[in-house]
């Protein structure tokens, strides 16, 4: 077997190729997105990029080092990782500092670091050391509340700090449990919460009823003899009710700013003055993005020569607009292929996690795809519109040390599981 | 376990089903925004890259004729202060001082700015007004201020220029100064001078630049040039004279207010030029305030009432229908005509032609229309339209009220129009129309066109000048001239103005006083009048021409010409004299005619008398009082107990005076 010839072949070099390729072409985005002067010190570490450069060389340093590691030590220390990790996220509310309305930041000399990145990394080792447990069984309903707890747990603490987009990113572990066999019940209230939600903000309550009554009762007539005719009841009960209340959700529990951005998604807004002001805030931001990107056509202007990169059009488009950059500067041939890049990197670490003989590795190298899957479907559906917007990275291209770090070990941790799955008989 | 293995690769298979549902998802997207409406967003990014930037020019100014500005361009500025833009830690740190500067610049109180600018910055106020339209020192002060010395990207200062167009003469004359005033909509309003010469001279054109967006809020201009460089308007020099608008403004002023009138106006005019000296058009507002509202002098047309006696006799008098001592029964107030009343205030029974216009006969002058034109009504039209009086003047100032004049045949004229024309109803003409005929009379029976402008500048240097414009033909023949000159010198002397009357300053002119909206029901319980007086002064050798006009004065207190208008044009005549006397005795001292001449001496002896002998002051206001007294030859020392009109004088009219001679003057 080629795999033992020599113990470097061991890592999946496939997953690290594609990974260098990402954070490289995501550091030449930063450059052209972050550049003020006319002339480029690509060394000038007063910049953005400069400073994503030093990020990109200690990058290499912490992957030597996660790859060092005995793969044991990861599954034997998942929990004190998984409680460290939550004890730093408790810390912020004491010694966080605020950027942006978010408590997510700790303040260490010049730098900021951000627990909830790496608070991910720590979730998906504890997920995945619980679930892979001989005593758990993941279709029992104990176990299903003690696994939610562990997600549930950072969840709660990084909603706290009013950093929803991180929140959200949890839901990811929702594929690893499913893949694991959580029961399909699950999956089938969370599509359908979904949709209601959707239907009747977008239609109102009483034609989401409407279609969820037709649906419902035509189920119930075409499987009658495998279907219950109370829970039936029961789900309609449910689709009505939940179909009149969440107007009441919206209104009452959502932020203002969290509103907007839903209703600038579903149109919504009629008001003509409203709609001016959601244009020159948030929506400005979506809107000069799909400007930029509009720009690039099919081949792009080329590097460094977007006018509305250089020109500073779109806010934030080092951090979470960067795939701006990439459609305005390599157009549509360059966007597809960072696209095609991310599909490649999941599928791999996809493949790769089928193919682990230890449970451990296999539900965390789901969790590895699943987090930097939402981060890409988040994100690059922010930058152009498919969803409401909201603020998270693009993982490995997004200009941040934290971020940067916290995917490289997320992903290495994996590569070093992967690489011993050999000797784990 | 098949059915496990099945269960299991399904849930794969939907896993990484969604991934790549998701990746198509994400490239339909990007070719929708790249191709399908990549027109539309190339449109969008285009329209916010390139901007066609407006260099406005700069409007000329407005000058009086003696160079003082009337309406300027200045620069104004609003300051504002985005409150998020500052650190917490800058916020802070410059909020007290900030609020302290701001204290003592606005009078409000420290706490009072730390307050709201606390709330500014909670409420993520971006653009909370710190000062509205202040000058360039008061701008130059405030952006020294703490915090908002730091800049825009620091502190947080927002600035904005505009160009308002000033009066520096404040109110005085506005509404013939005038604006040009643009709505939201774009639609323009243009008034008085400034709105008649705005198109033409003072706005100029504006520059045209492209700019070039390179950053946040940043722009670069494209080329070096201007496309188009600006443009900047001419200065129109007007003919007002600030001293006499000053005169006339107040003088107005002040008998509105006495008389609580609804409005009024006051036009002075050069006799010989046609150059409005003075105009003033002040209207009451809800609170009683008077301000410079409509230019009725020009726009308003109106039945001129009694002034216009005067055109119906030189009509009569240049048609020989009388002459002026032809005897005219004037009844005892009260005579027919044609089945319909016309009174007179007093019964004045048999009078001569010209005593008929002295007295202000309705009846007298009614008869002498009547019985010379009855027959040939359209001769006596005739002469109203040699005279100019049923067409407009032609003013560029727009908005000049329409006169009307009926004729035979119009559907206004009937057997009585006749008889009410000679007393100045039946017709309408504005009260500018009414003045330059009386200049007329006062400039030897020459017509000439009321002017507002002299000259228009770039720079100094002329660039249009207007003349005056003069009629070919005067009014009448000089006998008849002559003749109307005396009759209204004799006005003021003896007749309707004699109230007016002032040994040391001459005035021609003829009171009116004409009914007005007596075609309303309530006219009986709530009676309305048009007060007015038209003329000119001295009253030989004219140099200006003058009319006042009040609308509805509060009954209670007066209502005839001599009392209300009359007072005014008084009032400017006195005032225009004292300020400028010598002007007219050097003129006198060069024209050797000998009635002019003995004319002079008469003068010049009793302006020698009055140089060692106490004259008369009482009645005098105590400013024109002192100036005789103090241009005296002998020093005497006045005294002055109070203040506004001389009541009572400690040295009798005649009584020689003494060096060092104490004069008390009592006023009140």
């Amino acid at each position: 077997m080629p795999r033992e010839t020599h113990k470097y072949f061991k890592f999946d070099w496939i997953t690290i190729i594609l990974f260098l390729m990402l954070v490289g072409f995501g550091w030449l985005n930063i450059v052209s997105a972050s550049h003020t002067e006319y002339t480029i010190d690509y060394f000038d570490f007063s910049q953005s990029y400069g400073k994503q450069l030093i990020f990109i060389f200690l990058t290499f340093g912490l992957i030597v080092l996660l790859l060092a590691i005995d793969a044991k030590f990861y599954e034997r220390f998942s929990s004190i990782i998984y409680i460290i990790s939550m004890l730093s996220l408790v810390g912020l509310f004491v010694f966080g500092k605020n950027v942006n309305g978010a408590t997510s930041w700790y303040g260490i000399g010049g730098m900021t670091i951000q627990p909830s990145e790496f608070a991910k990394t720590a979730t998906a080792l504890a997920v995945a050391k619980y679930v892979s447990d001989l005593n758990t069984n993941i279709k029992t309903f104990k176990d299903q509340i003690k696994t939610f707890i562990i997600i549930g747990t950072p969840a709660v603490l990084v909603l706290l700090q009013n950093d929803t987009g991180s929140t959200i990113v949890y839901g990811a572990f929702f594929f690893v449990l499913y893949r694991e066999g959580l029961p399909k019940i699950y999956l089938n209230i969370a599509v359908a919460l979904i949709l209601i939600s959707v239907l009747s903000l977008k239609f109102g309550g009483i034609i989401t009823s409407i279609i969820g009554a037709s649906l419902i009762f035509g189920y119930y007539f075409l499987n009658r003899r495998k279907t219950s005719f109370v829970l039936t009841i029961l789900a309609f009960i449910a689709t009505v009710a939940i179909s009149f209340s969440i107007k009441f959700f919206y209104n009452s529990v959502l932020q203002p700013h969290q509103k907007d951005r839903i209703s600038l998604w579903l149109r919504l807004e009629k008001d003509p003055e409203k709609l001016q002001r959601m244009k020159q805030t948030f929506a400005y931001n979506l809107n000069e993005s799909e400007k930029a990107i509009s720009s690039g056509g099919l081949t792009g202007r080329g590097y460094l020569e977007g006018t509305r990169t250089t020109g500073k059009f779109v806010p934030e488009q080092h951090t979470d607009y960067i795939f701006s950059t990439v459609g305005e500067e390599w157009g549509f041939i360059g966007s597809s292929m960072v696209v095609i890049l991310f599909v490649l990197l999941l599928l791999r670490i996809l493949h790769l996690a089928e193919l682990q003989k230890s449970q451990f590795s296999r539900i965390y190298g789901y969790s590895v795809a699943s987090i930097i899957f939402i981060h890409f479907f988040i994100n690059i559906g922010m930058v152009m519109g498919l969803i409401p917007t909201i603020g998270i990275p693009l993982p490995l291209f997004s200009y941040g040390g934290s971020g940067l770090w916290a995917f490289t070990i997320l992903l290495f941790i994996f590569i070093k599981l992967d690489s011993n799955r050999i000797n784990e008989w | 376990m098949a059915v496990k293995e099945k269960d299991i690769l399904n849930r794969l298979y939907f896993i990484a089903g969604c991934m790549f549902v998701f990746g198509m998802a994400v490239l339909f997207k990007l070719f929708s925004i790249q191709f399908l409406q990549g027109d539309k967003y190339r449109a969008l990014a285009n329209e916010r890259v390139i901007k066609d930037v407006v260099i406005p020019a700069n409007r000329g100014n407005v000058y009086s004729v003696n160079g003082n500005l009337l309406a300027t361009s200045v620069p104004k500025y609003d300051i504002r202060f985005d409150a998020i833009t500052p650190t917490s830690a800058r916020f802070e740190k410059y909020l007290i001082p900030l609020s302290d500067s701001l204290a003592s610049y606005t009078g409000k109180s420290s706490k009072y700015y730390q307050k709201e600018l606390r709330r500014a910055r909670a409420n993520k106020n971006r653009y909370y007004l710190l000062a509205r339209n202040i000058g360039y020192s008061g701008y130059m002060r405030l952006r020294n201020f703490p915090l908002l010395n730091l800049g825009a990207f620091k502190g947080g200062l927002i600035v904005e220029q505009k160009t308002k167009r000033e009066h520096p003469m404040g109110g005085i004359a506005q509404r013939s100064i005038g604006y040009e005033r643009f709505d939201e909509d774009g639609n323009v309003t243009r008034a008085g001078i400034d709105g008649a010469f705005g198109v033409k001279y003072l706005r100029g054109s504006d520059g045209h630049r492209r700019k070039q967006k390179i950053g946040k809020g940043q722009w670069k201009p494209l080329s070096d040039a201007n496309e188009i460089e600006p443009k900047d308007g001419y200065d129109v020099y007007t003919t007002i004279d600030v001293n006499i608008q000053d005169i006339a403004h107040h003088a107005l002023l002040k008998q509105l207010e006495e008389y609580e009138a609804d409005h009024g106006c006051v036009v002075v005019m050069e006799a010989k030029t046609g150059e409005v000296r003075a105009i003033s058009n002040l209207g009451r507002n809800d609170n009683g305030h008077y301000y410079e509202r409509l230019n009725y002098a020009v726009g308003e047309a109106i039945e001129p009432g009694s002034t216009f006696k005067v055109m119906a006799l030189m009509a009569a008098l240049e048609d020989k229908v009388v002459d002026t001592s032809t005897v005219i029964d004037t009844k005892l107030g009260y005579k027919q005509f044609y089945g319909r009343g016309i009174y007179d205030t007093h019964g004045h029974g048999k009078i001569s032609a010209a005593r008929t216009l002295e007295v202000s006969s309705n009846i007298g002058l009614a008869t002498i229309v009547d019985q010379g034109y009855a027959k040939n009504p359209r001769k006596f039209i005739a002469h109203l339209q040699d005279w100019g009086l049923d067409k407009p003047l032609g003013l560029p100032i727009l908005g000049e009220g329409e006169p009307v004049i009926p004729q035979p045949g119009d559907k206004i004229w009937s057997k009585n129009a006749l008889p009410s024309l000679a007393y100045g109803y039946n017709l309408k003409l504005t009260p500018l129309q009414t003045l330059t005929f009386y200049n007329a009379i006062a400039n030897n029976g020459v017509i000439v066109k009321p002017r507002f402008i002299k000259e228009v500048k770039e720079l100094g240097k002329v660039v249009e000048s207007f003349d005056k414009v003069a009629s070919d033909e005067k009014i009448c023949s000089e006998k008849t001239l002559k003749e109307i000159q005396d009759i209204l010198k004799h006005v003021v002397e003896r007749g309707t103005g004699r109230s007016l009357y002032s040994p040391y300053f001459s005035m021609a002119g003829k009171t009116g006083t004409a009914q007005t909206e007596y075609w309303m029901k309530d006219w009986k319980d709530n009676k309305r009048y048009i007060s007015s007086f038209a003329g000119y002064f001295p009253a030989d050798n004219p140099k200006y021409s003058c009319i006042v006009v009040i609308h509805k004065p509060s009954v209670k207190k007066g209502y005839y010409g001599a009392d209300v208008t009359g007072p005014v044009f008084k009032r400017i005549a006195q005032k225009i004299h004292t300020d400028t006397p010598i002007v007219d005795e050097v003129e006198a001292l060069d024209v050797k005619v000998a009635s002019v001449e003995s004319e002079f001496e008469n003068y010049y002896k009793t302006a020698q008398t009055y140089k060692t002998i106490m004259p008369n002051v009482v009645g005098l206001p105590v400013m024109d009082a002192l100036a005789l007294l103090e241009n005296m030859q002998v020093d005497i020392r006045v005294k002055l107990e109070g203040s506004g009109v001389v009541k009572n004088q400690s040295v009798n009219h005649n009584q020689k005076l003494k060096n060092n001679q104490i004069v008390v003057l009592k006023a009140s």
